[in-house]
């Protein structure tokens, strides 16, 4: 490995500092008494303190799940402060009114808010730690009917929707970690496209874990109605912290018939150092139901960031026809563990599902595919391809395949493909011949093994998926 | 030797255990009571079980079987349909216990090689160096719990010692005859390939009737450097039994192992079959076919560990599953690290002959190493019309091309036999199986 490959590898996380702004810190722990102090900070209705108290009661009858491909120490859940919000003076009217320190944490991250959304034409519905501060462009898409804002602030505004909604994917007791985000969960996104409205933007919320040893609970619902469709994009970074900060978010989606969602994600998160020590727990419950008739829901995702990331974005396909899609790269340097995939339930006739998944893992890191395609009875004419390659980038780390296949329909079709390869010394070789250096060789070689996931995102996620790809592996090889 | 259970059906049985004579092989004596007390540690698997997770054993749990009793002697006549045309060398078990009468000796030319091919009970005491670094040290108890019964009752079995540079001509035929209603037998085999040696082995279960009863066998295969061993299994229990297998296969320097396993039978069947590569060069491949109906099941599960370098594996399972029948395959292969330039393949192909057919599969790939090329694949499907079409568009009716792409699936694993006479023989059993409505 070269000189220059090595210091690329080694190059500290950007992203990595910490805004000092008061944070509005609950004490540590976890009780019954925290619940009721969220949801009284968040002036909720009570129907959504017996939503999360139930949740709780849940949770505490479940046990933490073993069964991943990841190791982490134990977590303490009574040393972790469920709620922190940044201590708000007054309402804010406009931008000019955001805390301008808020502003130039976002400025250094590169996302000039305004400009962004003036440039990109695309609504930001910034979420800093777990209270959203600003969102933009609203009035616009309040034109065509689209509710897109905080979840908490959509409890006040449409509680009927929210609470017709909320769980109605992911029950509160599905595991363990989705039982305790509805139990503590501050903030996160929401969103309601009305029959027959084709959302104008994308829409994206950008993520950031701020006030240290706080854990962040979103939760995302996202509803597209009758023959509506959205595209989603959910961007994440977060400073540099040396102990463990848990994340465990809730994503729901329900799509109605011909209705169309799209879900991209590019996550970032701070990923640990060299020698693994600290980074983002990353467990997150992340399901779709397309529920009409010819619906769709299509997942991508890009997994860079996290020192664990353990996710499987589903598709629940109920509505006959209905389409369900999964497209993932997911990169593992130094320590960094990853075991994601998906899960494709068959329920409607005529069911479709894609999985396309890359697994690149370098260093010390261990990768894994774990997915689930299950045909019931009532799913004639199923039909599932599934494709998982994995690279591996020096002898130190693995790559795992963990695909469970159960069928109960035979008029389905499943196929299942699954490569591992390394890159060459002849595949460098051939572009040394053409004057290609081995760096930038790797970095394209690595992006068309990405191809086919990349071509899934918005523009300017591709964009900076790209960059992100070539940042968090260039000098892995050489 | 003192029981203690918590298990109250497995406690059932160990019944008779405490009656084996000892062994002049101490090891042996202390590997039972080590596997009487692990039986004693371990619960029957369950659904909650992530390996059990999709074979539910609990209706074996319903039955109580009893220790094999006094085999009454069976007449040459009555097995001789299951003899191979073949092969002179056959061992013969009723019910997991020998049969002198029915196994025939070597032919002269191998004796004068010292190939051994005999009771594990008789040829022990001549053999203790051979067996010794062996018996009982590939197949591991410690979490199943059938491996464990099956080593309590380590007694009887096959032994096939073929010594450095002996190429055993002919097939060694290892016959496996259930007769009893609910008992539970333990065969084992153990079967060591010197160095540059060859030999081709039949595992053959089957059965006089239509009964209840448990087979629990453990295999294990040694190959030392540069042998080769073809390992036919064949699995032809009563559709009523339950058959609980353990092959565990030790592969040294630039060995061949080509194994090609076969279940029809048992109401539940499951399979392990655990090949590890341990040095360099060393080639396997593992062919399968459960071809299954009614209300039957078949598990297998496949573990290929690649541990050194430069080793190469290949496998194809195949599933026929007609009626209301349920299948499971789980094929691991692992890739240790420092295991570069291993090139292992695998592949599952699943056939859905009605609605109810079941299949769960799970083809898994764990890697710790780069320079490696690995692949696997699974589908899940049933015939192709085109094809049908194709045939019928020959002039041959739906059903006849139903019947011979059917056929054809299961024919590509059969084709793969090295031993003739049972190769047609399986061939005519899959027609059958597949030619009826």
């Amino acid at each position: 490995m070269s000189v220059a490959l090595q210091n690329l590898i080694n190059k500290p996380y950007e992203h990595g500092f910490v805004t000092e702004i008061e944070s509005d810190v609950a004490p540590k722990g976890l009780n019954e008494g925290t619940i009721r102090l969220i949801s009284t900070k968040k002036n909720e209705p009570e129907w959504l303190l017996d939503f999360r108290l139930k949740s709780y009661q849940q949770w505490l009858k479940m046990e933490e799940p073993k069964w991943s491909n990841v190791k982490y120490p134990k977590i303490d859940f009574q040393a972790i402060s469920y709620y922190s919000a940044p201590k708000e003076k007054k309402k804010l009217a406009s931008m000019d009114e955001v805390d301008p320190e808020l502003l130039r944490t976002f400025e250094k991250l590169g996302v000039p808010m305004h400009e962004r959304a003036a440039l990109a034409g695309v609504a930001v519905d910034v979420i800093f730690d777990s209270v959203s501060v600003a969102t933009t462009y609203k009035e616009k898409l309040a034109k065509v009917g689209i509710i897109f804002g905080s979840i908490s602030e959509a409890v006040h505004t449409h509680p009927e929707l929210v609470k017709k909604y909320l769980g109605s994917v992911v029950p509160v007791g599905d595991n363990y970690y989705a039982a305790l985000n509805s139990a503590v969960f501050t903030d996160g996104s929401f969103c309601y496209i009305p029959k027959g409205v084709k959302c104008p933007m994308d829409l994206s919320t950008y993520f950031r874990i701020n006030t240290e040893e706080s854990g962040q609970f979103e939760r995302t619902l996202i509803i597209a109605e009758e023959g509506a469709s959205v595209s989603y994009l959910e961007g994440c970074t977060a400073p540099r912290f040396d102990t463990n900060q848990l994340h465990a978010a809730v994503v729901e989606l329900v799509a109605h018939d011909n209705a169309d969602i799209k879900y991209s994600t590019v996550q970032n998160w701070y990923a640990g150092d060299e020698k693994g020590v600290g980074g983002i727990y990353n467990f997150v419950t992340k399901r779709g139901l397309a529920k009409g008739k010819n619906s769709r829901i299509s997942w991508t995702q890009v997994e860079t960031g996290s020192a664990i990331t353990w996710k499987y974005p589903s598709c629940v396909l109920q509505g006959d026809n209905s389409v369900g899609e999964f497209y993932s790269v997911a990169v593992t340097n130094n320590y960094q563990q990853a075991d994601t995939g998906t899960k494709m339930v068959h329920i409607g006739k005529n069911t479709r599902s894609t999985i396309v998944s890359k697994g690149i893992s370098a260093g010390h890191s261990n990768n894994s595919y774990r997915g689930l395609v299950r045909v019931a009875p009532t799913a004639t004419n199923a039909r599932n391809f599934s494709q998982c390659d994995s690279m591996l980038i020096g002898d130190l780390c693995s790559a795992n395949t963990f695909p469970y296949i159960q069928v109960r329909n035979n008029s389905a079709k499943v196929e299942h493909e699954a490569s591992t390869s390394k890159i060459g010394e002849d595949q460098l070789f051939y572009f040394a011949q053409r004057g290609i250096g081995s760096e930038e060789a790797v970095s394209m070689i690595i992006n068309g093994f990405c191809k086919d996931v990349f071509q899934q995102l918005p523009m300017e996620f591709a964009v900076e998926a790209t960059n992100l790809l070539g940042l968090k592996l260039e000098g892995s090889v050489g | 030797m003192s029981i203690v259970t918590s298990d109250s059906y497995l406690k059932s049985l160990l019944h008779g255990q405490s009656q084996l004579s000892m062994s002049p092989l101490e090891r042996l004596n202390q590997l039972r009571a080590n596997a009487v007390d692990r039986v004693s540690a371990l619960r029957i698997p369950t659904k909650n079980d992530e390996e059990w997770r999709f074979t539910d054993i609990s209706p074996l749990t319903k039955i109580s079987f009893q220790p094999v009793r006094m085999a009454s002697p069976l007449q040459s006549s009555s097995v001789e349909h299951f003899y191979l045309a073949e092969t002179v060398t056959r061992l013969v078990f009723i019910d997991g216990v020998y049969a002198p009468n029915l196994s025939t000796q070597l032919s002269e030319t191998s004796k004068d090689s010292n190939v051994v091919v005999s009771n594990l009970l008789a040829a022990t005491s001549e053999n203790l160096a051979a067996i010794e670094p062996h018996l009982g040290r590939h197949t591991d108890f410690q979490d199943n719990v059938f491996a464990a019964l099956n080593t309590a009752f380590l007694h009887e079995g096959a032994l096939i010692i073929v010594p450095r540079n002996v190429s055993v001509e002919m097939p060694v035929h290892l016959l496996f005859i259930a007769t009893q209603k609910e008992v539970a037998s333990h065969p084992r085999c153990l079967l060591i390939a010197e160095p540059s040696s060859t030999v081709t082995v039949l595992e053959d279960y089957v059965t006089l009737q239509e009964e209840t009863y448990i087979t629990n066998t453990v295999t294990e295969i040694v190959l030392a450097d540069n042998a080769t061993v073809n390992h036919v299994r064949i699995q032809r229990d009563s559709k009523q039994s339950f058959h609980m297998a353990n092959c565990s296969v030790s592969l040294a320097r630039a060995s061949r192992y080509h194994s090609v396993s076969i279940t029809l039978g048992a109401r539940i069947s499951r399979y392990n079959l655990n090949v590890q590569l341990k040095d360099e060069g060393a080639e396997c491949a593992a062919d399968g076919l459960a071809l299954i109906s009614n209300h039957q099941l078949a598990d297998t599960h496949t573990c290929i560990d690649h541990t050194k370098p430069h080793c190469t594996s290949r496998q194809l399972h195949k599933c026929i599953i007609d009626d209301a029948a349920h299948a499971v395959f789980n094929g691991k292969i692992m890739v240790r690290p420092g295991a570069q330039l291993t090139n292992s393949t695998q592949s599952n192909r699943n056939l859905l002959l009605t609605s109810k057919a079941r299949i769960d599969t799970k083809p898994q790939l764990e890697i710790f190493a780069n320079d490696v090329k690995c692949a696997h694949g699974a589908t899940v499907g049933q015939l192709d019309n085109e094809e049908i079409f194709y045939l019928r568009s020959r002039g041959l009716s739906e059903v006849t091309a139903r019947n011979l792409l059917t056929y054809a699936f299961g024919a590509e694993i059969i084709d793969r036999i090295p031993i003739a006479s049972l190769k047609f023989r399986l061939e005519q059993t899959v027609l059958e199986q597949t030619q009826k409505n």
